[in-house]
């Protein structure tokens, strides 16, 4: 597919990522991947463990040397050491198992940092943003590995950059530091910072994204608002029941399509499934007939996953 | 200004970090030179005269240099890289020979310290006196620390993990020790092979520091061995800087 577009709306684009391809010897780990992320929008990077999330992340950064293809944050090419520079006071990264000095403290880190990016600490307004107010003073070595996870996203926040890059952001984390990062990007994104965020958690992906790009084995499989691809690939809504008498009628016919398994009755449809479901046990009701069970299903973007990759996104067995 | 700050606060962060912070590291920097000097004044004559411990004050010094640059220097890079510190670092704007310069200053720092402890300990406990001009000194440690730090910078470019990186600087810092001139004599050896180690940049630099700060000569009648120490300076500042990944 070939895109023809206005100089306007490529200057929107904060990340433009053409024909990404990565080979580490014989294996590619990113095949061909292009996409773009508009300035003030969550992009997220769905894929398993492998799929090729981070290796795209680290081209956007300048961590990886793409084998072809090219990438521009922010207008800028990572490749090139000046524009390099030029890049990096204006984005902020969180590594996945970003490994601190053990004998560091806090407070220290913030420093440091701070001192990097030549601005003046913050350590303790971004302490408190991150949780971890009241712990400047504690070891790295003596923090859970979530509260150095919140750590690292304090130190990509720190210099207030532009766009920030997320890779696995909330892996290890418990619900308390996912709730904080949650919290942090929906900010964000409202103050009009654009975010790009690799996860192989479904759910992260569908709370935080404006856009998902799903990656299997180095390729976008699919690229879309979370609630475009669950309308496009997860399927029919489904209403099940089992009831002693009960069998549709015209009426519930159109609804969808009914299929029947021993007792029970099963509803796939494109409409409301709440209110499929309502008409449901009202025509039993009418009907006399006594309900044993009873569910509803709505299409998840789990589902949509599945229906793409043919795969779930844990490894199973 | 802004870089002043980084370079100062960074080397602060690897001072308190990995030294003040680190009882066992404190030890053997500290406390171990002066064990060998000791040991070795025992070990290696009849009594604690100040003939060997002349020889052995400056010889421990330069196996510090040595051991600063191979462990200090190529050992602490690999193990950063293996930590994914160097690539948390690439990615801030602090420009990388900053960091590089600041893990210098920091391993100066250390090595400073052992000389002072070694140099007292020598005077107080076995008159060993420091005769040779400071200038001179100054620059022949400063050109070896220079050379052991550009060759250990080898060390932290080619091993990929820290295990590589410590059998390469294990395999390299003990054997260098004990034969350039550090805690035995090597004239000792026949002359074919004391010939041959004296081509060795240790002991070059061991040699020369010794005769400059303890026999009181002139750093200028060693012009062939300081021609040497540069050329091993360049070549290993080179083939540092060719090979060495940040991630």
């Amino acid at each position: 597919m070939t895109r023809r577009e206005s100089p306007d709306a490529i200057a929107d684009r904060a990340i433009v990522v053409d024909g990404l391809v990565k080979r580490y010897g014989e294996l590619a780990a990113v095949a061909g991947i292009t996409f773009s992320v508009p300035r003030g929008t969550v992009f997220g990077l769905l894929g398993r463990n492998g799929a090729g999330k981070t290796t795209t992340l680290e081209c956007c950064i300048g961590i990886g040397r793409p084998t072809a293809g090219s990438v521009r944050v922010l207008g800028l090419d990572p490749t090139r050491r000046r524009e390099l520079s030029d890049l990096r006071p204006r984005i902020g990264v969180q590594l996945q198992a970003t490994s601190l000095p053990e004998k560091a403290n806090v407070r220290e880190v913030l420093e440091l940092y701070a001192a990097y990016y030549g601005i003046a600490s913050r350590a303790e307004e971004m302490s408190e943003r991150v949780g971890l107010d009241g712990k400047l003073d504690r070891q790295i070595a003596q923090m859970s590995g979530g509260e150095q996870q919140r750590l690292a996203l304090a130190l990509a926040l720190q210099h207030d950059p532009e766009v920030l890059f997320l890779d696995e952001p909330t892996a290890g984390m418990d619900a308390f530091g996912r709730r904080i990062l949650w919290g942090e990007v929906e900010r964000l994104r409202d103050g009009g910072k654009t975010i790009v965020l690799t996860t192989h958690y479904i759910e992260e992906a569908e709370r935080l994204s404006d856009r998902i790009c799903i990656i299997q084995r180095g390729r976008i499989v699919a690229e879309a608002a979370p609630a475009e691809l669950v309308a496009r690939y997860g399927g029919d809504a489904t209403v099940s029941i089992a009831a002693e008498g009960f069998a549709p009628d015209a009426t519930l016919g159109a609804l969808g399509v009914w299929t029947q398994a021993g007792a029970g009755w099963k509803l796939a449809t494109r409409g409301e499934p709440g209110l499929a479901l309502a008409a449901v046990v009202t025509h039993a009701n009418t009907l006399g007939a006594k309900i044993v069970s009873l569910d509803m299903h709505r299409p998840t973007l789990e589902d949509a996953f599945i229906a793409i990759t043919g795969e779930t996104i844990e490894e199973t067995g | 200004m802004k870089l002043l700050r980084m370079f100062l606060i960074q080397t602060r962060a690897h001072f308190v970090w990995y030294f003040r912070r680190d009882g066992e590291m404190m030890f053997w920097t500290l406390a171990m030179p002066v064990f060998f000097l000791v040991l070795f004044s025992f070990a290696f004559s009849s009594g604690p005269n100040a003939g060997s411990s002349r020889f052995l004050v400056p010889g421990i010094i330069g196996a510090q240099v040595l051991s600063s640059g191979f462990w200090g220097i190529g050992v602490m890079l690999a193990t950063f890289r293996e930590k994914h510190l160097l690539r948390r670092i690439y990615i801030t704007p602090m420009p990388p020979w900053v960091f590089f310069a600041s893990l210098v200053v920091y391993r100066m720092g250390l090595l400073a310290a052992q000389a002072i402890i070694l140099v007292a300990v020598g005077a107080v406990v076995f008159h060993v006196r420091i005769i040779g001009n400071p200038i001179e000194i100054l620059a022949i440690l400063l050109l070896g620390t220079a050379t052991f730090v550009s060759l250990g910078t080898i060390i932290g470019a080619l091993a990929r993990t820290t295990e590589s990186a410590n059998n390469i600087a294990s395999i390299l810092t003990v054997p260098l020790a004990f034969l350039s001139d550090a805690y035995v004599p090597i004239d000792r050896f026949p002359h074919a092979v004391t010939s041959a180690l004296r081509l060795l940049p240790s002991t070059q630099f061991i040699d020369t520091f010794r005769d400059v700060s303890v026999y009181g000569a002139s750093l200028t009648h060693y012009g062939a061995w300081i021609l040497m120490l540069v050329l091993w300076t360049i070549a290993g500042t080179v083939i540092s800087a060719r090979t060495f990944r940040w991630v």
